[in-house]
């Protein structure tokens, strides 16, 4: 088994890092606090997406000034007593040599995040007050409440998504390593994909490339679409359950995404989160504010009109959600974007009816549609004959009489059953308008 | 069961006035096209109007008049929807198709093109349409029906000679139902009548809609048969939207919502208007009515800011189910 390119390609060196240079500059001086004795905050949380070089900043500075990279992730401990044991314990004492140097890296903090181990919040709270040496913590999303008290001890260190460009430099210096000739434009294709990951590049780069002399765009064709979907719904749970507006704002930071799609993701889904009917209220009014102050960055162009609409559409729900909900409601996708799939062919049928309508009746489309259509639906699904002349005269095909019959055949009503429906009659009122 | 003449023809097509005797209601308008029909100077005009009071069937009748019964045919007369063709351009190259060359034969030395639902068209479209109107004015005459006149540019209102169609009066639209009924050989009683015109809003096409269907499930209409037509085809849609919402099934009321919006194309405002027709009937207080009006006349305005008419709407809907269950606990 070849070695894995986005282990093989790991910087060695802190200059080899592609971009975030800001963050790297933080990091490297709050390293160099350490180094000189009195660091102003004894933890750093480095946090971002996927893919973008965290991880890997830690381990080659590590590498390069000598530290021995002590890691641990979520997935090594998760209670109070583990904590205690692999962090504090590590914490304590320089390395087994007694030499080198030591940087504690806690990785997928957000992962403990949980309500079951929030002891373990606490315990590494603990550990960061007592530590001697750097701790460092990574993270996707650092703005859950329950990371709170760790936020306060931590040199807060922003990763953005890498640029096209440096992502395209990074894999041609890997192909030219491994030999491979690759177009420029094809690599930009693979980098455009990555959406800013530079470890999804290198790995779609090996899996297309590896073994070959040559790579064209064709070749592309075999990658499936890397699924972003998780972190939208892991940004919704943020936005959802945040404790402040200025958490849930955060929660779609990271995205890279609009936040007018953003929105539609959130408005689908309050529904099913929010179940108190006043909250829900709540919530679709601050909602409907936002949806104002689109209506008016679109028109006006006001793009600073925008940090008024995402706390509205992002604290809105979180301020507004106040009962928790019964057991756990999953994240689904907006409930529009499959309407529209679904009823593509009636939406069709509809159309084309109202514009046989429309031609026979002097109407517009729309008023045929709105005005005629429900009769004429109404009327022939009642006829005893199967084809009534009705039929002939707006010449509906065999579909459109079905989609007819379909939505206002309804029951087959006889008289008795007439006088049984409950309309309640209305109180007069006289007609206000023209 | 159902009559064979309920499911031969559209009866507001059957019904249409066919001369400019037969429109009802619009006596000034009626005498003025009469003489207009005796010089056969014919100006461009402005039929202005609400829905359903006949202007289309009042151009119609007035081509026929004066061209004889085959107007159409003998391609004398066109019409062309501007909510169907809002493209200025779609309108001009239809003009000058149109009114490019003269039919042989005959008195009249021009066509005339029907332009219905113009207040439809962009100030843009209008004034390039205000241009095609001088051009072309040797060879076509232009009939414009609009809802609103205001919303039609001055520079073409002051081409036009402006007719003001009345909203139709209570007996105009009684009797004409009436008139059908017998027509029809149907037995209508007297409330169900009232009930046709009440919920009509002045609309004949909506009247007459709403007979034929009683129509194709009884021939003797009673109050109670119009009720289930108006229940099941005019208002069930939006009251089904309102009850859903209210019951606390909120999710199914929103997906009800977006079905009227993205399958059947209903425009926001419309909805608004069904829903405000629906607000005074519901089991509510009379202070929530109010405070739901008020919510409502903001939705409508947001919508023609420019907000998602479905955003809006759910808006809406959302606080008349927290505003149900209030009533329900309290009871």
């Amino acid at each position: 088994m070849p070695q894995l390119w986005t282990e093989k390609y790991r910087p060695k060196k802190v200059a080899e890092v592609v971009g975030n240079q800001d963050s790297v500059k933080a990091f490297l001086e709050w390293m160099k606090s350490w180094e000189i004795g009195n660091p102003a905050k004894k933890a750093a949380l480095l946090y971002g997406p996927a893919g973008v070089g965290k991880t890997s900043l830690v381990l080659a500075y590590g590498r390069e000034y000598g530290y021995d990279v002590v890691e641990v992730n979520a997935s090594d401990w998760r209670n109070e007593e583990k904590m205690k044991a692999v962090v504090g314990e590590s914490s304590q004492y320089a390395s087994l040599d007694g030499y080198s140097k030591k940087i504690i890296l806690v990785d997928e903090v957000d992962g403990i995040a949980g309500r079951e181990d929030a002891g373990g919040i606490s315990a590494l709270r603990k550990i960061i007050n007592e530590t001697r040496v750097p701790i460092v913590m990574v993270a996707n999303n650092p703005w859950d409440q329950k990371l709170a008290p760790i936020r306060e001890q931590s040199v807060m260190i922003e990763f953005k998504r890498l640029s096209k460009t440096a992502i395209t430099k990074r894999l041609k210096e890997i192909c030219e390593r491994e030999g491979i000739k690759v177009p420029d434009d094809v690599l930009s294709k693979l980098a455009e994909r990555s959406e800013g990951d530079l470890r999804s590049a290198i790995m779609d780069l090996q899996a297309v490339a590896a073994g070959k002399n040559t790579l064209t765009e064709k070749d592309l064709e075999v990658l499936g679409e890397r699924n972003r979907v998780k972190e939208i719904f892991e940004a919704l749970r943020y936005i959802f359950y945040a404790k402040s507006i200025r958490g849930a704002r955060a929660a779609i930071e990271g995205l890279e995404l609009e936040p007018q799609a953003i929105y539609t993701w959130i408005l689908d889904n309050a529904p099913t989160q929010i179940t108190e009917p006043d909250e829900l209220a709540q919530a679709f009014d601050l909602l409907a504010r936002a949806d104002i102050y689109f209506a008016r960055i679109e028109k006006l162009q006001m793009w600073r009109l925008m940090k008024y609409a995402i706390p509205m559409m992002t604290g809105g729900v979180a301020v507004a959600r106040r009962t928790p909900p019964k057991g756990f409601q999953k994240f689904t996708f907006p409930h529009k974007i499959r309407l529209f799939q679904q009823y593509k062919n009636e939406r069709e049928i509809r159309q084309s009816i109202a514009w046989k309508i429309a031609s026979k009746l002097h109407l517009s489309s729309y008023k045929a549609g709105k005005e005629m259509l429900p009769y004429i639906g109404f009327i022939i699904s009642r006829s005893d004959k199967s084809k009534p002349r009705i039929v002939e005269y707006f010449e509906f095909t065999d579909e459109e009489v079905g989609y007819l019959k379909k939505i206002y055949g309804g029951v087959e009503e006889k008289k008795e059953e007439i006088k049984e429906v409950k309309v309640k009659k209305p109180v007069k009122h006289s007609r206000g308008k023209s | 069961m159902s009559l064979e003449t309920v499911t031969t023809l559209p009866w507001v097509e059957k019904y249409r006035p066919k001369t400019l005797n037969d429109v009802v209601n619009q006596e000034e308008v009626i005498t003025s096209l009469k003489n207009i029909l005796k010089t056969k100077a014919v100006p461009h005009m402005l039929f202005a109007g609400p829905p359903g009071v006949g202007k289309t069937a009042t151009a119609h009748a007035f081509a026929r008049d004066l061209y004889g019964p085959n107007y159409i045919e003998d391609g004398w007369f066109v019409e062309i929807n501007a909510s169907d063709e809002r493209g200025i351009q779609t309108i001009r190259d239809k003009v000058k198709m149109f009114a490019r060359q003269i039919p042989m034969g005959g008195e009249v030395g021009f066509k005339i093109l029907l332009l219905d639902e113009s207040d439809q068209l962009t100030d843009d479209a209008q004034h390039a349409f205000r241009r095609v109107m001088e051009q072309y004015s040797s060879t076509c005459r232009f009939i414009l029906a609009a809802n609103y006149s205001n919303r039609i540019i001055e520079p073409i209102q002051s081409r036009c000679a402006v007719f003001r169609f009345r909203p139709l009066l209570k007996k105009d639209i009684i009797g004409r139902i009436k008139w059908i009924a017998e027509q029809e050989k149907l037995e209508v009683d007297d409330a169900a009548l009232e009930t046709i015109y009440e919920f009509c809003e002045g609309d004949m096409r909506r009247a007459i809609n709403t007979l034929q269907a009683a129509a194709s499930i009884s021939r003797k209409i009673d109050e109670k048969t119009v009720y289930y037509i108006l229940g099941y085809v005019s208002r069930g849609e939006i009251r089904k939207i309102l009850e859903l919402a209210m019951s606390g099934n909120f999710i199914q009321a929103r997906d009800e919502l977006r079905k009227l919006i993205y399958v059947q194309g209903l425009a926001g405002s419309d909805i608004v208007s069904a829903i405000y027709r629906e607000l005074f009937y519901l089991d509510l207080s009379e202070e929530d009515k109010l405070e739901l009006i008020d919510l409502l006349g903001e939705v409508d305005y947001r919508m023609a800011e420019g907000g998602t008419e479905e955003v809006q709407l759910m808006a809406f809907l959302a606080r008349l189910a927290a505003k149900s269950k209030k009533v329900n606990v309290g009871r």
